[in-house]
């Protein structure tokens, strides 16, 4: 073979190498940091919880919207419980009430002194979310909150009964398996602004925060107000229920947010003129991503290390501009 | 501005540093550094905790002011001195305590009801003078930062006087009879740091409180009385 002639193969001398295709947009996608305010907490890579409480995710999220009211939750496990290998004990739920367009919600911070306290703060969660719904369903669509508490405790009651083999449980059995604080309620809509009507068992909170402002009002008293010298640490969570039952009400402006959140976001929360305060109202002005909510949330400072869960409830502008 | 860097347990110990401890100084000294190394170990339950020790005997005498144990370096150095002035520990108890607390509101802290830890080997040898500015200090409608106190009483103490030194009943403590005075004081602090731990981690939850676990060889006092 005449090797002079022998046709050459087309190499790459031969030929422009073809440009580089862009990299794609997620290359420069950075994971989200971790939001610090003020001084962090430790970091470190969360531990599991123990082996039965695969069913209790670390972080849970949840968003939707009907036509008057949007409505957002996330619940983070504490830093606290990431370390020493516990489950998150906070819970959230809610559900829209299909006839009135009403959002029903409960909030529970299990007690920590309880065994099963996560359990005990979902229990109580869906207890109260499903005899809202009841009641709605009901003539007049009255809601009875004490009615909802009691439901909730029942239901702590009854898991106890069937953990103890169908004994009657005495009340400390109860409270020694499932405690939970819970605020629970229903926001109504109305052509004036939707109507709120929330009670609560325990320590956890509620607030209208005002977007324009970012004034927090609160709904209920705090536990660690400014002019309190020390920190009281009297709670009296589910399965008591006090009478009277603490419950409060008032119509939302278009301009205010519902907040519901347990004491790992009031704590650091304060009255909300501060750092905390303002992070959140920045964020909260309108309805934001669910996964966001729950970042927002796992915000890193130092010595607040409880569970986090904070639900929102934004009432829609005319137009259904939020 | 109200909102709070943390909210915070102030727990102070009140070691006996009288004439009696001297045999064991060591045994005071190696317990304080294992409680100091405890609470480093436990650097997020260390974060909400303030410690102080002081050395009482004819006074009282700061062997660690008030400190963020994270980062405190310095280790307590006890003095044997005197004799065992419960008068001068409760007196100073009542100015400390308030201002301490209100020192820590000014850093922008909450703040728990203060916990005491108290280590006596001894009867008070100040006779009954004690009594008042204890009720003055345990009274929470004259003092509003009224400190829990626990009370452990090793070799002459007497279950008694523990019980009426406590502020309530299942925080007073006795050793054993017979039980070693340098164990014992090992035991104390042992528990010290896990009930500063536990009650660490109650803080700051759905069900803040003080967890107080009873040291190994000692009984309830109101069990020996």
């Amino acid at each position: 073979m005449d090797t002079d002639n022998a046709p050459v193969p087309a190499g790459p001398r031969d030929v422009p190498p073809p440009a580089a295709p862009p990299p794609p947009p997620w290359q420069s996608v950075q994971p989200w940091q971790r939001i610090t305010v003020g001084t962090p907490g430790p970091e470190f890579e969360a531990l599991p919880p123990g082996e039965y409480a695969y069913d209790v995710p670390d972080t849970e999220c949840d968003g939707w919207s009907t036509g008057e009211l949007a409505m957002r939750f996330a619940s983070v496990r504490g830093a606290k419980h990431r370390y020493y290998r516990q489950p998150r004990q906070d819970a959230a739920r809610a559900a829209v009430h299909a006839a009135s367009g009403s959002v029903v919600f409960a909030v529970a911070d299990g007690v920590s002194s309880a065994s099963e306290a996560e359990q005990g703060a979902v229990a109580a969660c869906r207890a109260a979310v499903e005899r809202m719904l009841d009641l709605l369903d009901g003539a007049g669509g009255r809601v009875d909150l004490r009615d909802v508490a009691c439901r909730a405790a029942d239901r702590l009651g009854e898991l106890t009964r069937w953990r103890l083999g169908g004994k009657d449980p005495e009340f400390s059995e109860v409270a020694g398996l499932y405690a939970t604080t819970l605020v629970a309620g229903v926001v109504r809509p109305h052509p004036e602004g939707p109507v709120v009507e929330v009670c609560r068992v325990g320590d956890s909170g509620a607030w209208a925060l005002d977007r324009a402002s970012g004034r927090y009002q609160q709904l209920f008293p705090t536990k660690t107000g400014t002019d309190v010298l020390l920190v009281s640490s009297t709670v009296t969570p589910l399965p008591h229920v006090p009478d009277p039952l603490e419950q409060t009400g008032r119509r939302l402006s278009p301009g205010e947010v519902l907040l519901v959140g347990t004491d790992g976001f009031a704590d650091p929360l304060g009255d909300g003129d501060g750092q905390v305060g303002s992070l959140f109202a920045a964020h909260l002005a309108r309805p934001l991503p669910p996964l966001w909510l729950a970042h927002l949330l796992d915000f890193s400072r130092e010595t607040f290390d409880d569970d986090r869960t904070l639900l929102a409830v934004w009432p829609s502008a005319p137009g259904g501009r939020r | 501005m109200s909102e709070t860097r943390g909210v915070l347990l102030p727990a102070y110990v009140l070691a006996d540093e009288s004439g009696s401890m001297s045999p064991y100084l060591g045994d005071l000294s190696d317990g304080l550094t294992s409680l100091c190394e405890g609470l480093r170990a436990e650097p997020m339950v260390a974060a909400k905790l303030r410690l102080a020790v002081l050395g009482f005997s004819d006074d009282v005498q700061v062997r660690l002011a008030v400190a963020d144990m994270r980062t405190e370096s310095t280790l307590p150095q006890m003095v044997i001195r005197g004799l065992t002035s419960y008068k001068a520990v409760f007196e100073d108890l009542l100015q400390r305590i308030p201002a301490d607390v209100q020192w820590l509101r000014g850093e922008g802290y909450k703040v728990h009801r203060p916990v005491v830890f108290l280590l006596s080997d001894g009867q008070p040898t100040d006779g009954r003078s004690w009594r008042s500015p204890h009720a003055q200090l345990t009274d929470r409608s004259q003092t509003p930062t009224a400190p829990n106190i626990i009370a452990c009483g090793i070799g002459d103490a007497r279950a008694d006087t523990m019980l009426e030194v406590a502020t309530r009943p299942e925080f007073a403590f006795v050793a054993k009879s017979g039980t070693d005075l340098g164990q014992a004081i090992s035991e104390f602090f042992h528990s010290l740091t896990s009930s500063l731990v536990a009650s660490g981690h109650a803080l700051n939850s759905a069900s803040p409180q003080l967890v107080v676990n009873r040291p190994e060889q000692f009984t309830m006092a109101i069990d020996e009385v």
